[in-house]
């Protein structure tokens, strides 16, 4: 990635800034922005560049070792993981996330499964549609 | 570590620090906050033996440096210009000087503190250019010379008295920057402001004075983490009226 692709711009101020930090390196390996195996920025040139204090991404690093989302082994640079039932389980953890985030904005709508669904269906495929021609 | 402990002063006798206490330490951004008038600027001055205390302790890596607990006055000055470097709010060096007349100024004044290779870079990050005279500089960058100036000295703890306060939009971001990069690598930061947008998510902890007190003090992660709170939440908490 570019050294401005680290960037992350606008930060919620009510939930941990390392957590944050996390979330974006987990949309771009799910996005495919990040791959498997990928060298990742030291902690501190991450700090730099995402302007973010250095005490930050460090946390952040670690909560990623600690779900071995990244390795790092002895000197050398920290990589996204090469493992594959982590990096599947990205993608499955920020696709539910965002339907719970969904169910809890329409929870007091009085709407059925079936209604939703067709509209989750349509609009998808708009979507998609829209994507394909983008590309 | 600074370790304050107790702080008392009096100004024209009304009491305006009643036993403030906290700590900051190495490698962290402090924050300390309050209302105009709270006594933020106080407390930095305090810690860099500019006014005179009615009590209370000042502790630096250890050692006490409040003058009425301590011994010589002399002693005591070199050893806080060795561990601490203080910013005032404003720049303090005469209007008609050039800026590399007072990067010199700065090396003759402080030898072995100075590290003119840092101001170097410091300049040219901020884009300042060593022919200017300070009076012909804008309030931006007034503001990003003064840092230079305090930043540039190799010292291990670093007091910073409203670094945004009265300056556009892009020169307090490119001031933010430097919270985020190897200048202030492994040092201790206090910072006072009122603009706190600015730094909020850059805060590792914060101080809250009120009426001459520390009325909280708090690690800004773990206030996140623990209760959905953002740093304003709480202080609308502490100071709304």
């Amino acid at each position: 990635m570019a050294p401005e692709d680290w960037l992350m711009f606008e930060f919620n101020t009510r939930e941990p800034v390392y957590l944050q930090v996390v979330r974006h390196f987990k949309q771009w390996i799910a996005t495919g922005r990040l791959k498997a195996g990928d060298t990742i920025p030291s902690r501190r040139e991450l700090a730099v560049l995402a302007k973010i204090n250095p005490n930050t991404a460090q946390r952040a690093y670690r909560e990623m070792e600690e779900q071995r989302l990244i390795v790092t082994e002895g000197n050398s640079p920290s990589r996204i993981t090469g493992d594959e039932r982590i990096l599947r389980s990205i993608r499955t953890e920020l696709i539910e996330d965002a339907v719970d985030q969904f169910l809890m904005l329409i929870k007091h709508i009085d709407v059925s499964t079936d209604e939703l669904l067709e509209l989750i269906r349509q609009k998808h495929a708009v979507n998609r549609s829209g994507r394909e021609t983008e590309q | 570590m600074i370790e304050v402990r107790d702080l008392r002063l009096r100004y024209f006798r009304k009491p305006v620090l009643k036993g403030v206490s906290f700590t900051m330490e190495k490698g962290q951004i402090t924050c300390l906050a309050g209302l105009n008038g709270a006594g933020k600027s106080t407390v930095l001055k305090a810690i860099m033996g500019l006014v005179p205390l009615d009590g209370g302790s000042i502790r630096i890596d250890g050692t006490e440096t409040a003058l009425h607990l301590a011994g010589n006055r002399r002693d005591l000055n070199r050893f806080r210009v060795q561990h601490v470097s203080y910013i005032p709010d404003r720049l303090a060096m005469p209007p008609s000087m050039k800026l590399w007349e007072a990067l010199r100024f700065m090396d003759d004044f402080y030898p072995g503190i100075w590290n003119g290779g840092k101001a170097k870079e410091m300049m040219t990050f901020f884009g300042l250019g060593e022919r200017e005279r300070i009076a012909n500089l804008s309030k931006g960058n007034a503001a990003k010379f003064n840092l230079v100036l305090g930043l540039a000295l190799d010292t291990p703890y670093v007091l910073m008295d409203e670094p945004f306060s009265g300056i556009d939009l892009f020169s307090r971001e490119a001031i933010a920057e430097v919270f985020s990069n190897s200048w202030l690598e492994d040092r201790g930061v206090l910072i006072t402001t009122h603009e706190i947008q600015e730094v909020e998510h850059l805060i590792d902890k914060m101080v809250m004075l009120k009426d001459g007190v520390v009325a909280m003090a708090f690690d800004s992660e773990e206030m996140r983490l623990a209760e959905n709170k953002s740093i304003i939440d709480v202080m609308r908490e502490v100071y709304r009226p």
